[in-house]
């Protein structure tokens, strides 16, 4: 469960200052499925930010799963992003020098699971994301659909509970964008939370729940009706 | 493209990266600076030994006994021979016109003790003309008397330290000091040189020649000092001074003449190589240097292939290409260099506020050659990289990003 | 994160930009090739001359006349009132554990055989010499063990000697006249050679109390004593020193052990290497600055991925250690890469001028990786400190 209370974000632009976000009161069940949508620079990414723990608040306070956690230490806050949080950008951000079998086993590394525990579990994910051909292609050699796939398989290995979706489908066709699409809502299924920021308003319309930003703070939430 | 233009282009590129370039410059830096303090260190040392060695005088020849055929006779600076060196051979020397003066030496160790103080000390036997001959002077009273070289008279000279071990504040000129088993006057104390490679003048006590031989019973010299009048006279004494001795001992050359020149000459040769050498070391840095330019620029050319895809499709040619970064290349050295030879500068002045005897400034040479090398190394190191930029597919440049 | 994980991911980046990396690497192998063959020659050079100084055995001590000392040589060897006799170096022979003692006079002098004449020099030594000094003959037999009052007038010549007055005929039983005294040739050195300007091979040996009548001196120049492998040395030097105290009535005298110098020689040799390594140190900091410069350009090209790795829940401190371990890797690679350039570069060297001795101990080339390595750490600690500070937004917002 996500709680956020009274948050502001304020950015130091050149010699202007540009509140993001202005007192933001939000609060996420879990296995939610939930749409940010807005004018570019409303702050709806810097929303996804805070809320992954990649950025922090000027005030209010974060609480998760009943914790609060707007003032943990880097170390903390690392820890629960590697277990709790799966992160899905727009440019997919895959190591170039990987294989799309070693993309997907990064969060593992970085944990200290062993090499064997990792293979098993990354064969697991590649046939559920139908990549097992693709295992060892580096993302150069990948389609965009394909990149796509490989990063929702590096969000989900470590099997989070909250999947953060920065314009999933941006750089997309159409087709690859809907079979993305479709792997996120499966697995939101799953009881994982998803949130997904997006300017396309049918990507936006599908979430259960609407939210949507204007200039740093929340116009409209349709909240909790499925 | 006029040269301001191109210096103005390059400096942009340069400024823009200011921490990529910072460091480049340090690398050349190192390598300019060390070479530089290396050979101001070498150099000052070679100025140091030559200066000491000329204090005393250039006109100098000294003739040893004995003589050497092969390379590996180190027996003659022992100074036994079957033939000694005898005060008449000389006196004999003194007759060459070119010939300002002589003084013998006999060498040893004796004794020498005062009321209850004593310790051993390197005895010299020699005469009045010593004195001049090493440009030595007195802090008391006088030298050796002059006359002839067979007179003995129980007189010394002795040196500071002597004077304050044996006598301490008492007053040594006019005591009697017993030099092994015989008892000579003391009429006068030498004065500190201030030259490091002298003899140690504090330590030692002049006699006469004659009383030398008497005290170690010995007929021999150990060496004769001879002092020509001008340099150029030296080559005629030495030839002079050979037949001399020849005709003296019985038609055999058993004597050997060292020229201060000589002598000089070799450490000259010595240090200076040496020099050449540590600096040459010192030079490695800069072909490391060297890489990493050519490392830099290789990344910078791939960073500005879009740039220059763009020059290219305004018509600038491969040439105009590779003169824009071999610019950069030799105006990294240049700087580099530079900051180098502050740094080098510096360095000496800073080693010579430690060591204020020592002149290590850096020679001229070595701070030219230190830039040519530092500019050399960017146009080599330049080279590449520029090649490569001025072999970019402008369209694919253009693309690229 | 598994240290091998980690190294895999640092290395892999390395690896990325084949040219670049190489180019980082030659720089700091060029660095340690030169200190590691620098070093080597020193170490050569240091071996050489401990060989050549013990050549004549450890176990030697010398006593020279005098006790003042200029410039390492002491005046007393010249000339001194109180000589070093004969007797004396025949009464050191009593010393317990003496093996063998070697009373020395050395000179110049013009000597004639075979109608032949040359200068060179003289050795009056005593019959101990040959054991003394390791110094084999060759053919005939060494001196006598004769009265010193009345030792006979034989000759020993060394090998070089006897080849530029004899040739090939055979010397002994022939006469050779030295300084104008007749002597009879009973033997031939081995060739030993050259030790520090004194050609042995170009000489001739003589009892000492001959030679001591030939340059007319009262004193020996030297006395050696070899004492017996695994004896205490301290107490053979103190025991010598009441022997001759007792026979002069004081010390004035200077002994000297073959220990002593050989420490001496090897501090200024020790120095002399270590500032040959400082000077080729200067090559590699050079290419730590090398590779701080292209540690810094690296992360500046990678804040996306070092975004990511942060989003993926890295630690700052496992961010420090991936960058920090591409600067190591760099430079362990670098460094064995040099080690193999110093030593092969050396033994090139020594192939083509064989004179110049070389030694690369096992030692060095270690210490020649661990510096490497140190030097990776300290030129990749600033990068990798930026890195893991970088905040993950920051890094995030390129693309």
């Amino acid at each position: 469960m996500i709680e956020l209370l009274d948050i502001n974000r304020i950015f130091q632009v050149g010699d202007q200052q540009v509140h993001a976000l202005k007192d933001i009161n939000l609060t996420i069940q879990n296995g939610e499925y939930l749409s940010i949508m807005g004018p570019s620079g409303s702050g709806k990414s810097t929303l996804l930010n805070i809320i992954g723990m990649l950025d922090q608040p000027d005030s209010g306070t974060y609480h998760l799963e009943g914790k609060e956690v707007t003032h943990l230490s880097d170390n903390e806050k690392s820890i629960i992003r590697s277990s709790q949080i799966g992160f899905i950008f727009q440019f997919f951000h895959l190591l170039p020098r990987l294989t799309a079998a070693e993309n997907i086993a990064l969060p593992m590394m970085l944990a200290g699971i062993s090499p064997s525990e990792r293979q098993k579990r990354t064969n697991k994910i590649l046939a559920l994301l139908d990549l097992t051909e693709r295992a060892h292609h580096k993302p150069e050699q990948l389609s965009g659909g394909q990149r796509q796939r490989v990063a929702i398989g590096r969000a989900t290995i470590m099997q989070p509970k909250v999947l953060l979706a920065d314009e999933p489908t941006g750089n997309l066709d159409r087709h690859a964008g809907h079979e993305v699409i479709k792997i996120l809502e499966q697995l939101n299924q799953q009881d994982i939370t998803l949130i997904v920021v997006t300017h396309d308003p049918e990507l936006g319309e599908r979430a259960h729940r609407k939210i949507k930003f204007v200039d740093g703070a929340i116009t409209i939430d349709t909240g909790t009706q499925s | 493209m006029s040269i301001s233009d191109l210096l103005r282009f390059s400096f942009a590129a340069i400024i823009r990266h200011r921490l990529r370039t910072a460091l480049v410059l340090i690398a050349i830096a190192i390598g300019v600076a060390s070479i530089i303090i290396l050979t101001g260190l070498g150099e000052g040392a070679r100025r140091f030994v030559l200066g000491e060695f000329s204090s005393l005088g250039t006109n100098l020849l000294i003739v040893l006994p004995g003589k050497s055929e092969t390379g590996g006779a180190m027996s003659v600076f022992s100074g036994a021979t079957t033939r000694d060196l005898t005060l008449q051979d000389a006196s004999s020397l003194k007759r060459h016109p070119q010939v300002r003066r002589i003084a013998p030496i006999v060498f040893g160790a004796a004794e020498a003790s005062w009321q209850q103080r004593s310790r051993e000390a390197p005895i010299i036997g020699s005469s009045s003309e010593m004195l001049s001959i090493r440009h030595w002077s007195l802090a008391q009273g006088r030298f050796l008397p002059p006359g002839e070289l067979t007179q003995a008279s129980a007189v010394c000279v002795i040196g500071k330290k002597i004077a304050e071990e044996l006598f301490a504040q008492t007053n040594p000129v006019g005591k009697n000091l017993r030099i092994g088993d015989r008892r000579f006057r003391v009429i006068g104390v030498l004065a500190s040189s201030g030259r490091t490679i002298d003899l140690d003048v504090q330590n030692i006590i002049i006699i006469p020649a004659v009383s030398a031989q008497n005290l170690f019973n010995t007929p021999a010299l150990f060496r004769i000092l001879v002092e020509t009048r001008t340099r150029d006279s030296q080559e005629k004494v030495k030839k002079f001074i050979i037949n001399t001795m020849k005709s003296r001992h019985q038609g055999e050359e058993d004597i050997t003449i060292i020229s201060q020149d000589a002598l000089l000459g070799t450490f000259d040769k010595i240090l200076t190589a040496l020099t050449l050498t540590i600096s040459g070391i010192a030079a490695i840095s800069l072909t490391v240097a060297g890489i990493l330019i050519m490392n830099i620029m290789l990344i910078t050319v791939s960073q500005r292939t879009t740039e220059i895809g763009l020059l290219k499709a305004l018509g600038a040619s491969r040439y105009q290409i590779q003169i824009i970064f071999m610019t950069d290349a030799v105006l990294l050295a240049i700087a580099g260099a530079t900051l180098g030879l502050f740094l080098g500068q510096g360095g000496n002045l800073f080693i010579h506020q430690l060591f204020p005897a020592l002149d290590n400034s850096a020679p001229t040479w070595s701070v030219v050659s230190a830039f040519l090398v530092a500019i050399c190394t960017g146009l080599i190191f330049g080279a590449m990289p520029a090649r490569r930029a001025a072999n970019l597919n402008p369209v694919q440049a253009l693309v690229h990003h | 994160m598994r240290i091998t994980d980690s190294l895999k991911l640092s290395s892999s980046a390395i690896f990325r930009q084949k040219l670049r990396a190489s180019l980082t690497i030659l720089g700091i192998s060029i660095g340690i090739a030169s200190v590691v063959l620098l070093t080597s020659i020193g170490e050569g050079i240091h071996r050489f001359v401990l060989a050549e100084f013990t050549q004549f055995g450890t176990t030697i001590i010398g006593i020279t006349p005098g006790k003042e000392s200029t410039l390492g040589v002491s005046p007393g060897v010249f000339a001194n009132e109180r000589p070093l006799t004969i007797n004396d170096s025949i009464a050191l022979k009593r010393i317990p554990h003496a093996l063998a003692v070697v009373p020395s006079v050395m000179g110049n002098a013009e000597m004639k055989a075979n109608n032949r004449s040359r200068r060179s020099t003289v050795y009056g030594v005593g019959p101990q010499m040959p054991e003394a000094f390791s110094f084999k003959l060759s053919t005939g037999r060494f001196l006598p063990d004769d009265d010193s009052n009345a030792s006979r007038a034989f000759a020993v010549l060394g090998h070089k000697l006897k080849q530029e007055l004899f040739a090939e005929k055979n010397p002994l039983g022939q006469k050779i006249r030295i300084g104008g005294n007749s002597f009879r040739i009973i033997g031939i050195m081995e060739p030993k050679g050259q030790i520090l300007g004194f050609d042995l091979d170009d000489t001739v040996y003589i009892p000492a109390s001959r030679a001591l009548n030939l340059f007319n001196r009262e004193s020996l120049m030297e006395i050696d004593l070899m004492y017996e492998q695994g004896s205490d040395e301290k107490k053979i030097v103190n025991a010598i020193k009441k022997l001759l105290i007792a026979r002069h009535g004081r010390e004035d005298f200077t002994i000297t052990t073959q220990q002593q110098m050989l420490d001496v020689m090897g501090n200024v040799l020790n120095v002399l290497t270590f500032a040959v390594a400082a000077l080729g140190s200067i090559s590699l900091l050079v290419g730590g600055v090398g590779i701080l410069t292209i540690m810094l350009i690296a992360i500046q090209e990678r804040t996306s991925e070092i975004g990511l790795l942060r989003a993926l829940g890295a630690r700052r401190n496992q961010i420090l250690w991936l960058f920090l371990g591409e600067a190591i890797v760099l430079a362990a690679i670098g460094g064995f890469a040099g080690l193999i350039f110093g030593y092969v570069g050396a033994q090139v060297l020594h192939v083509a001028i064989p004179a110049l001795p070389v030694h690369t101990p096992v030692i060095y080339m270690l210490l020649a990786e661990a510096i490497a390595i140190i030097i990776g750490l300290v030129s990749g600690v600033l990068p990798a400190l930026k890195a893991a500070k970088m905040r993950p937004i920051e890094a995030l917002r390129t693309e």
